[in-house]
């Protein structure tokens, strides 16, 4: 048990750093999925902010929990996140049926469908069981082993946001531009 | 010193997702070399008049013959049944006209591979769209078609709007809008990166199957 509830937490901490260094990697594209939960009034610009926000919020939570795997608050903070996800999946598959997530930026062309619900529901479980009492000598990490998980984690991010960028070097849609 | 299991378990998870993040740029980066090409060597340029030319339809082998202009936007589109990213567009168009995308503007396919051809892909041998066999080697001369794929969108003047290699519905629907761009503007296509098939257009003779 304790082995899953670790690799539950580590799992979580990895997949919101793949998640954020794939939309970091491509802002605007995020911000397009983003706009289709917010009033269509919203400004662009806030549209835009909010999409960096949300990349970044999922970076430093996913830092933070590979990190500082001892800290019990973050747990609760990641699960709150995670309903969030279950949240939107199910407003999108209500409201936008078929229109790409970019939950993963251009690593993943998922559409909002019965799957992204599933899979968000999986997610919140994943969280749930990190959520659950680990020994703590299990989890204390040392201030040098701190230093190289969040190393190690901020490296994965930009390795995801480059696997992004080929990808979407292939995907993007040939546009046309006025001259 | 000991090493906490959570720090055991993270790096498996770590080299796990690292590994799956390599394997996909490995692949990105295979699918790019194998379908690079110099840009800007497909297509006629755009602003000029688009060439006549005679082809073959391949439904019933009459020769017909090909003027643009006449008020009707065209989308040509240079494919092979033997090249597989053509097989993406052929796919791709048929799904923006199924999705009533491409109404207002004519579609000609064009080909040099025999028609023989078609009967090894399925994407062709199913498209509903007017296929026309290329007759001479000055039409791919002409529009500079030499790989494939390639899509030319021509206005309802007879003027060439964009060109250039295309696979997904996106850029279809890009040329889509090219094509029915008013005469006054003026556009061009940018690709978003090298992605030609090495198939180079044959030197087409009809009848030399």
């Amino acid at each position: 048990m304790e082995i899953l509830i670790l690799a539950a937490k580590s799992a979580i901490a990895v997949m919101l750093l793949i998640a954020a260094g794939a939309k970091l990697s491509d802002p605007h594209s995020f911000a397009a999925a983003v706009r289709l939960f917010v009033p269509l009034r919203t400004p662009p610009r806030l549209v835009r902010i909010g999409a960096l926000g949300i990349a970044l919020l999922e970076l430093a939570l996913g830092a933070a929990s590979l990190s500082s795997p001892a800290a019990s608050w973050l747990n609760a903070v990641i699960f709150g996140l995670a309903c969030v996800f279950v949240i939107v999946s199910v407003a999108g598959f209500a409201f936008h049926r078929g229109r790409a997530c970019l939950c993963f930026g251009a690593l993943s062309r998922r559409e909002f469908d019965t799957w992204s619900i599933v899979r968000s529901v999986i997610i919140a479980v994943g969280a749930v069981v990190g959520m659950l009492d680990a020994p703590s000598a299990s989890v204390q990490v040392g201030p040098a082993l701190r230093v190289v998980l969040l190393i190690a984690g901020l490296l994965l991010a930009v390795v995801a946001s480059t696997a992004a960028r080929a990808l979407a070097i292939a995907a993007a849609p040939t546009r046309p531009t006025a001259r | 010193m000991r090493i906490p299991l959570f720090v055991a378990v993270a790096q498996w998870a770590l080299l796990l997702a690292l590994s799956l993040l390599v394997i996909v740029m490995y692949r990105q980066l295979g699918h790019a070399f194998s379908t690079r090409r110099p840009a800007g060597e497909l297509g006629p340029p755009v602003g000029s008049s688009a060439a006549g030319f005679d082809y073959m339809r391949v439904s019933d082998g009459a020769l017909q013959r090909f003027e643009p202009g006449g008020g009707m936007p065209v989308l040509l589109a240079f494919v092979e049944p033997s090249c597989q990213a053509c097989e993406k567009l052929v796919a791709a168009v048929g799904a923006v006209a199924r999705a009533g995308d491409l109404s207002g503007l004519r579609v000609l396919l064009l080909m040099s591979d025999p028609p023989s051809y078609l009967q090894i892909s399925e994407v062709f041998r199913s498209c509903s769209l007017e296929i026309g066999r290329i007759t001479t080697r000055a039409t791919v001369v002409a529009y500079k078609a030499t790989a494939t794929p390639l899509l030319v969108a021509i206005d309802g003047q007879g003027f060439v709007r964009s060109a250039g290699p295309a696979i997904e519905a996106d850029e279809v629907r890009a040329f889509r809008q090219a094509c029915l761009l008013t005469p006054a503007a003026t556009l061009t296509v940018v690709p978003a990166g090298p992605r030609t098939d090495r198939h180079e257009a044959a030197d087409p003779v009809v009848g030399s199957e």
